[in-house]
């Protein structure tokens, strides 16, 4: 087989089962919001056809939210994308962050990768591969593929759920806190460091005052600047002990 | 037809395109010529961004309700998150910190 025509990388299957295993108790997170996303195209007037087409082409649950309202009024389409695209901007964060284990793959492979590269998979994949020295490897696509493949799982699944389910499903028992406690378990073990512990404070406060800046702009200002002190913390500290 | 979410040609226009914005987006950097470098400042910067995206999904999920900031004695998610954490201070162990974290929550919600 000409590899250029492949449409996956080389995995290494105890990796892929390693991303299986990391993702599953955090398809909790992704089945409620995959749940609250389904649930909300139906009650916004979509039909199930159309909120099916959505789900399985979109992918986006926080984008598709965003473009629900323009939508139902028939919000002329360069203003629905502009609005996708705003909320869409913390995913080229993450494919700059991280860049250096796909780069080296054919473009199908690489598109492929990236639609699949959501918010928690790439936190998972770098946490997992933080301080690499070999980028690209079997191993790392392995873990990459197991944890995107049950991420897509979970999401389509809960999503078509809550499609079917519409105003039916369950949507007030708290879950939603669990999605949060599970994202939680997985931030913890991030932060040990003064640089991290400061970049993620600043994210907090900032991300709680711009809640209310439409686009979900508040989340990227929040990262960019957590980002920054972040870093700015590692260069003072190396400094200091230079 | 009025009703735009049955107006079929409109609905797969965006949705073609919003397809076309989550492929974009995600794979950006991706697409861009290996020989490209991102300077090393800005890389080792981004090691930050998985903890800092977590951490605002987070507070924007918890600390919040309606889209406004919400840190107020009757937020029982942030004690919840609370409890959550300091359980983790203990053991790292998943289960343990969102079952602490749910049954504050829950007996929050039952008893106060």
């Amino acid at each position: 087989m000409r590899p250029s025509t492949r449409l996956l990388p080389t995995i290494e299957k105890a990796a892929f089962r390693e991303g299986t295993r990391v993702m599953t108790p955090l398809s909790i997170a992704i089945g409620v919001w995959g749940l609250v996303t389904g649930v909300a195209m139906v009650n916004a007037g979509l039909s199930i056809p159309g909120a099916l087409l959505m789900t399985f082409t979109v992918f986006a649950g926080s984008a598709q939210l965003a473009v629900l309202p323009l939508l139902a009024t028939g919000t002329p389409l360069p203003i629905v994308w502009a609005t996708a695209l705003l909320v869409n901007l913390r995913f080229v964060i993450f494919s700059a962050a991280s860049r250096r284990s796909f780069v080296a793959l054919p473009w199908q492979q690489r598109l492929i990768a990236g639609y699949l590269n959501g918010d928690v998979g790439f936190a998972l994949f770098s946490h997992r591969f933080r301080g690499a020295k070999e980028h690209g490897t079997p191993e790392q696509y392995g873990f990459f593929y197991g944890t995107a493949t049950l991420n897509w799982l979970s999401w389509q699944t809960s999503s078509v759920a809550g499609i079917l389910l519409g105003g039916l499903a369950p949507t007030d028992w708290g879950l939603e806190l669990a999605a949060y406690l599970a994202l939680l378990t997985v931030l913890i073990p991030m932060v040990r460091t003064f640089p991290a512990i400061s970049g993620v404070l600043v994210t907090t406060v900032l991300a709680i005052v711009t809640v209310g800046m439409p686009m979900r702009l508040g989340l990227l200002i929040a990262v960019l600047a957590g980002v920054a002190v972040a870093f700015t913390g590692e260069t003072l500290k190396a400094r200091r002990a230079s | 037809m009025s009703d735009p979410f049955h107006d079929w040609p409109y609905l797969l226009a965006a949705i073609t395109g919003l397809t076309v914005i989550t492929v974009a987006t995600r794979s950006s950097f991706f697409m861009l010529p290996a020989r490209f470098n991102l300077p090393p400042r800005v890389e080792r910067a981004l090691r930050y961004a998985p903890a800092c995206a977590l951490a605002a999904i987070i507070a924007q999920g918890v600390f919040t309700t309606d889209h406004h900031a919400d840190i107020s004695w009757g937020n029982d998610h942030m004690w919840a998150l609370a409890a959550a954490w300091l359980v983790s201070l203990r053991t790292k162990h998943m289960v343990i910190m969102m079952g602490v974290g749910m049954a504050v929550f829950t007996a929050l919600r039952m008893w106060v």
